[in-house]
């Protein structure tokens, strides 16, 4: 007997192949160029069903598409890494760029294998894993450089050229996704004992790809069309249909505050959690997860408030005495009298 | 203003309890501001501050900048009072007056033993300078904080144009306030200035010393309105407003030092000359440690 997750998963899987091309014509699975350039926030649809973790390849082929888009990006490392004061933690990649199985600074997705038990039956469910690109990304609002930013396009994006490897952003993250590479960076030139320590790499939804009309190389690559990418309420919607349609399940709508990647599973996703044993690079899928900052919005707020809260005190204040010294001057004036 | 003279106490109110606090809020919160932002940067794990016992929360972000709020409420709530306050009653005692620049490089040389000091105001031309510096650096910010505050709560998808300016404003800004505060320490650890400690902290300095070194300043009080006595009749309802703002301290019994009483008496006996005043005004007569 099927549990509720998984008895609606073959005929969904028929469903979304027919409506593929009906979808791809509607304009959301492809990013024209006017949706790519300053069209307002973009999102991405990640189909459980679809993707098969790609069977014969060495490499998924969406991971293989980031690891050559970005296989220059991180300029030669320093020999010898600095190693920093007092705490001496060094990361470095840069012998180890060819794993896949993780993040690394030089991998920005993989993809995880989940095998979950189905009353009995084995599934196999993949679950591609990358930045999530938040709505309110901690990550990006926290970083006291601004090296990390949302842009107006939705994406997150670290400027290399700005970042200080101090790994906050990683810190923040629920899924603990960017990750350090040591010996490069800004902070070799300042102080490297003593400030920062290298620079944080993650997926950057393909910032410059976008901005020249294309879609990220990972969806490109997908040879099953399980990744979309549209104006963000469109994916919404079609994230929502979907998983209404096969009564399945939603990821990255209200995680962490929602993001703009959501994910369609016809498994639970406590379920795909379940196989997942969060570790360095290896993000877990807790449902619900919360956003860190929302603990601090309220004493935010009342920061917006307080430059009015000075200015009516202060001009209280020197009215009260601008009104005590009239009314002393009158009275003198009549003692004069 | 409640600046006035009590010669039976040997002292000379220099501010009010509302100046006091407004100093103390700045003062106070913006160490806090220092300390949480130096958290931020980040600093508590790299140098194993969060070992320190209590200090653990110095590596955790969301706390620290639960921190940083707070104490930037005290902050930017105390300086617009501050500016709105005084701005409305008109008193522009630290605003820059011409030829500060050049009496106060004349201050600082006689600090090395070159020259003699001028007459003051109430403020030496260098306050009225830091004063300004110290306006510019905290309205450097407040201003990118409340737009970094935003961002966070409202808008991360900001114009990267204006967040990249409100971070290295507020990054400049923060060095700055290093220095400046330092700068602001240093100050009142020089032997010369030292009488003004306690003034920030009580309210009141010595008489004999502000008759020394800020005899334009007691020269305004004197000519502007009579003294007044130590303990004034109660009857008195139109010195009422300005016994308000008057520090308890002044008031209090005991706060004048042993030894003051005496002092006082012979400075309101004896003109002071020019001559006492370096390095006499650092040693005056009647001395005793500042308060505080």
């Amino acid at each position: 007997m099927k549990t509720s997750d998984d008895k609606h998963r073959l005929s969904r899987r028929a469903f979304l192949k027919t409506s593929a091309g009906a979808v791809a014509a509607s304009g959301i699975a492809w990013p024209q160029k006017a949706q790519a350039r300053g069209a307002g926030n973009l999102a991405t649809l990640i189909d459980l069903s679809l993707c098969n973790g790609c069977p014969g390849l060495e490499v998924p082929a969406c991971v293989a598409a980031c690891k050559e888009i970005n296989r220059d990006r991180i300029p030669p490392v320093a020999d010898p890494i600095p190693v920093p004061w007092p705490r001496k933690t060094v990361e470095d990649w840069s012998r180890r760029r060819d794993v896949s199985d993780r993040l690394t600074p030089y991998n920005y997705l993989y993809v995880h294998r989940a095998e979950i038990d189905v009353d009995g039956a084995p599934e196999t469910v993949f679950v591609p894993r990358r930045c999530m690109h938040c709505d309110n990304p901690a990550c990006a609002t926290i970083c006291p450089f601004s090296a990390n930013h949302k842009h107006d396009n939705g994406a997150v994006v670290i400027d290399q050229d700005l970042c200080f490897g101090g790994a906050k952003c990683k810190a923040v993250c629920p899924w603990e996704i960017p990750q350090r590479q040591s010996g490069v960076g800004i902070y070799l030139h300042i102080l490297p004992d003593l400030m920062g320590n290298g620079v944080m790499y993650k997926c950057d939804l393909c910032h410059d790809r976008l901005g020249r009309g294309q879609s990220p190389g990972c969806m490109e690559a997908c040879p099953q069309k399980a990744m979309l990418i549209g104006p963000r309420d469109g994916m919404l919607a079609e994230a929502e249909r979907r998983a209404q349609q096969i009564k399945g399940f939603l990821y990255g709508k209200d995680e962490n505050g929602g993001t703009s990647t959501f994910y369609v599973s016809p498994v639970s996703f406590d379920r795909i959690n379940a196989t997942m044993k969060k570790g360095p690079g290896r993000p877990d899928m807790k449902p619900g997860v919360e956003r860190q900052m929302a603990g601090t919005d309220s004493l935010g707020k009342a920061v917006l408030a307080a430059p009015a809260v000075g200015i009516v005190a202060g001009a209280a204040g020197a009215l009260k005495w601008l009104s005590d010294r009239k009314a002393r001057v009158e009275k003198d004036g009549e003692k004069d009298v | 203003m409640s600046d006035r003279v009590v010669r039976e106490r040997n002292l000379v109110v220099r501010h009010s309890v509302v100046e006091l606090a407004e100093h103390w809020a700045v003062a106070l919160s913006g160490l806090a501001l220092l300390v949480s932002g130096m958290f931020q940067l980040p600093m508590g794990s790299r140098y194993y501050i969060n070992s320190v016992p209590g200090l653990a929360w110095s590596a955790d972000f969301m706390v620290s900048l639960n921190v940083h709020y707070a104490a930037s409420m005290v902050f930017v709530a105390a300086s617009l009072f501050h500016v709105v306050y005084h701005g409305l009653r008109g008193e522009r005692g630290m605003i820059p007056r011409r030829g500060d620049l050049k009496t106060s490089i004349e201050v600082m040389k006689s600090f090395l033993g070159k020259g003699k000091e001028p007459p003051f105001h109430k403020y030496l031309p260098e306050q009225r300078l830091a004063y300004i510096g110290m306006a510019v650096i905290i309205a450097m910010l407040i201003v990118s904080g409340l737009v970094k505050t935003y961002k966070n709560l409202y808008a991360p998808d900001l114009s990267y144009t204006v967040v990249l300016w409100a971070t290295w404003v507020h990054n400049v800004g923060f060095v700055l306030f290093i220095l400046a505060f330092a700068a602001h320490i240093g100050a009142i650890v020089l032997k010369p200035n030292r009488p003004m400690l306690r003034g920030i902290l009580t309210g009141a300095v010595r008489l004999d010393y502000a008759e020394h070194r800020h005899p334009l300043w007691i020269g305004e009080i004197e000519g502007a309105k009579p003294e007044v006595k130590a303990e004034p009749p109660e009857t008195a309802p139109d010195r009422a407003a300005d016994r308000e703002e008057a520090p308890a301290a002044v008031e209090a019994a005991g706060e004048v030092p042993a030894g003051s009483q005496d002092a006082g008496g012979k400075s309101a006996a004896v003109p002071q000359e020019p001559d006492e005043a370096e390095p006499g005004c650092a040693k005056p007569r009647g001395e005793s440690p500042p308060q505080g």
